[in-house]
């Protein structure tokens, strides 16, 4: 499990304007240095914000991608996929 | 000896700067920014301490505090990129450093905080509060967002400690408290609304609020703002904590005035 870096990657997109470019570009290559299990990558370059919810990533983070349309992600996409999450509880937060 | 002279609780929309700039005076946070900039310019404090949540832009999760106070001279912001004027504020370390100390002692551990800016949930109330532009701040930090949360017990504890050291402090300061925070919101998680990226999922839990804070009826806010109950008002809940660390700061007497906006689930208060 790489929760930590999952929400580090995304809260990344807020503050360094060339990495929120580079995941605007090809998130694949960017997320590259991050050591991530093959399913948090899959379930990132995919899109799947239930999922990436489910494993822990905390929403308001996880929020800043759509906020700059990273892997697919318009406001739209966003909701239809995330209403659709169930609640990971307590034990995945920290 | 420094007294709790006055309370305000507010809401702190990023959005609300540009939307408020667009929009003009007809938006309709602009009476109830005023109403509590006429309250604070009326009880003239001399320092002013803020129950908030950051919003991961001061702190994050390699090192998340449950409560942390800001020790410094001068405190500026934005961080976190919200379309607003920067402002540079004048701290008041003396009285923050009296506080920490004060609350360690008495059985407290907040994290000490000396260099660092703040975000959207405190310097969007101070952009539209104009008298608080000019008065040094004391931030006091609630995790309310990243489970698991403070009790609210324990934060209106929390708020009775900060009291009692206000009225340790040797010098005779006016101090006011300030609440920043939703009673309802929903960012990124399952009960967004359609479409977007937030939503009000509880608005009935922040006209309840609402009464309760009236009535002066803070033993069953406190007893009912549990982690589920809070969690059910939307993931940015836990805000009300800021709230209720005001209330144990405030002590028994109800606000002179409090308004709700149903639908953006939240409101505005004055203890005067």
């Amino acid at each position: 499990m790489s929760v930590y870096a999952l929400n580090k990657l995304c809260h990344r997109t807020l503050g360094d304007l060339a990495f929120r470019a580079a995941m605007q570009r090809d998130p694949a290559a960017a997320i590259a240095e991050y050591r991530l299990t093959p399913e948090e990558r899959q379930a990132l370059l995919a899109g799947d914000v239930a999922r990436l919810y489910e494993m822990g990533v905390h929403p308001f983070i996880l929020s800043f991608l759509t906020r700059y349309e990273i892997c697919g992600l318009t406001a739209e996409v966003y909701s239809e996929r995330i209403r659709k999450a169930h609640d990971p509880g307590e034990a995945a937060w920290t | 000896m420094a007294d709790v002279v006055a309370g305000f609780g507010v809401s702190h929309s990023p959005h609300a700067p540009e939307a408020v700039r667009k929009a003009g005076a007809g938006h309709p946070l602009v009476p109830l920014y005023a109403r509590v900039s006429e309250a604070v310019e009326a009880a003239k404090p001399d320092v002013l301490i803020v129950f908030d949540c950051d919003h991961f832009s001061t702190f994050f999760l390699d090192n998340w505090p449950i409560f942390a106070i800001g020790v410094a001279d001068r405190i500026a912001g934005p961080n976190d990129g919200t379309v607003m004027p920067r402002y540079e504020l004048q701290g008041h370390a003396a009285l923050a450093t009296h506080i920490h100390r004060h609350c360690v002692r008495c059985g407290f551990d907040p994290a000490l905080l000396q260099d660092f800016e703040i975000d959207h949930s405190i310097l969007v109330p101070v952009h539209f509060i104009p008298p608080t532009q000019a008065i040094p701040i004391v931030p006091i930090f609630i995790n309310g967002f990243v489970p698991p949360l403070p009790s609210s017990q324990r934060c209106r504890a929390l708020g009775q400690a900060v009291r009692a050291a206000v009225e340790s402090f040797p010098e005779p300061l006016r101090v006011g408290v300030m609440a920043s925070g939703q009673f309802s919101l929903e960012i990124g998680g399952p009960k967004v609304a359609p479409g977007r990226r937030q939503g009000v999922p509880d608005p009935d839990w922040g006209v309840h609020v609402t009464e309760l804070l009236r009535a002066g009826e803070y033993d069953a806010l406190v007893a009912e703002a549990t982690f589920a109950r809070l969690r059910k008002a939307g993931n940015i809940g836990g805000e009300l904590l800021n709230w209720i660390a005001l209330l144990g700061a405030i002590g028994e007497r109800k606000p002179s005035w409090i308004e709700s906006q149903r639908a953006e689930g939240d409101g505005f208060a004055v203890w005067a």
